[in-house]
């Protein structure tokens, strides 16, 4: 899977395909951001729309890629606030977002990079392995019994795999970085 | 190495987190991302935003009756606007007649005429987020930044 900077060239040389990948890599984003504001239906599409013709018109300034996450996040943040503050002209910025909200604020960007990340891994998964980590998503509870009947796989082979496929998805490149973190 | 997931279980449940989050992300903001490249192709000069009176108030002309002034800049030419209550009234700097078309993000695009003077008057004011494409005898094109009133 190629990563955001190669994304970010090809979408600049006009390619629909790349930029069809940003989008589906970071609309989690845009969407887990409007979520923290608690904006209607209408209104996350309005900031969603921004967001992207935003990010169109950035494209062929954007220096580093690697920014990108940090960028779609405050930009979002800034038009969730923008259309907050339209609403409620006598709102300050401060009684919508908290002052200090800023450390919590970079601790839940992270975590939202880091699932981009364990999502694009995932995705790259054998179907097999990504079958099984499904059904080991849904509930602790789920028996080895129901799910060895499910996708025909031995239940004493179901603990193995599970552990291959966290393995495989663990060596995934894109998780590299966060891997060597803290 | 230490990280986020030394134990299987750690990591299964932050992938479980990760991938069902994503799953609940209505598709249409998907599709509205993914057609915002259309104005990729678009080939024309950005003029940025480069003073906006809601983000400066203080630098407000008190004379206007303008409820906002805004002044986009591309390095040829300069696209000043100010808002009034049922219009976007602007002038283009250097002075000189041409064609002003409003594009609007939900798809309404309306053509001005810019005269000789430079001015331009657009009415009924633009409503939600829009762009000013500029079209002069002589030189490129200039599409102003997205914004909304």
């Amino acid at each position: 899977m190629p990563d955001v900077a190669e994304l970010v060239l090809r979408a600049r040389r006009g390619e629909q395909a790349a930029w069809d990948e940003i989008v589906e890599r970071f609309a989690p984003l845009v969407w887990a951001v409007c979520r923290r504001y608690n904006l209607s239906a209408a209104d996350t599409d309005d900031v969603n729309a921004t967001v992207w013709l935003r990010l169109v018109e950035r494209l062929n300034t954007l220096r580093e890629a690697a920014a990108l996450p940090g960028w779609i996040a405050t930009t979002t943040r800034n038009e969730c606030l923008h259309l907050l503050r339209d609403k409620k002209k006598q709102i300050s910025v401060e009684d919508i977002d908290g002052p200090d909200e800023r450390p919590e604020l970079d601790a839940w960007l992270l975590m939202q990079e880091r699932h981009i990340a364990l999502r694009v891994a995932f995705r790259e998964l054998s179907e097999r392995c990504r079958q099984l980590l499904n059904l080991l998503f849904a509930e602790e509870t789920v028996r080895y019994a129901t799910i060895s009947a499910q996708i025909g796989v031995p239940v004493g082979s179901i603990g193995p795999s599970r552990m291959r496929c966290l393995d495989t998805l663990r060596g995934n490149p894109a998780l590299a970085a966060f891997e060597e973190e803290s | 190495m230490t990280g986020f997931w030394d134990g299987d279980d750690q990591l299964l449940a932050d992938l479980a987190e990760a991938v069902l989050a994503a799953r609940e992300v209505p598709l249409r903001l998907v599709d509205a991302g993914k057609a915002a490249f259309a104005w990729h192709t678009v080939d024309a000069e950005l003029a940025a935003l480069a003073f906006d009176s809601d983000v400066e108030p203080a630098a407000m002309r008190a004379e206007t009756a303008a409820l906002r002034a805004m002044t986009f800049v591309a390095s040829h030419a300069t696209i000043e606007v100010e808002v009034t209550a049922d219009a976007l009234l602007g002038q283009v700097a250097p002075p000189r007649s041409g064609e002003l078309l409003v594009r609007q993000a939900d798809g309404l695009v309306r053509t001005v005429q810019v005269d000789a003077l430079g001015w331009f008057t657009i009415r009924p004011r633009p409503t939600g987020l829009f762009r000013l494409e500029l079209t002069q005898s002589t030189g490129p094109r200039v599409l102003t930044a997205w914004t909304s009133l």
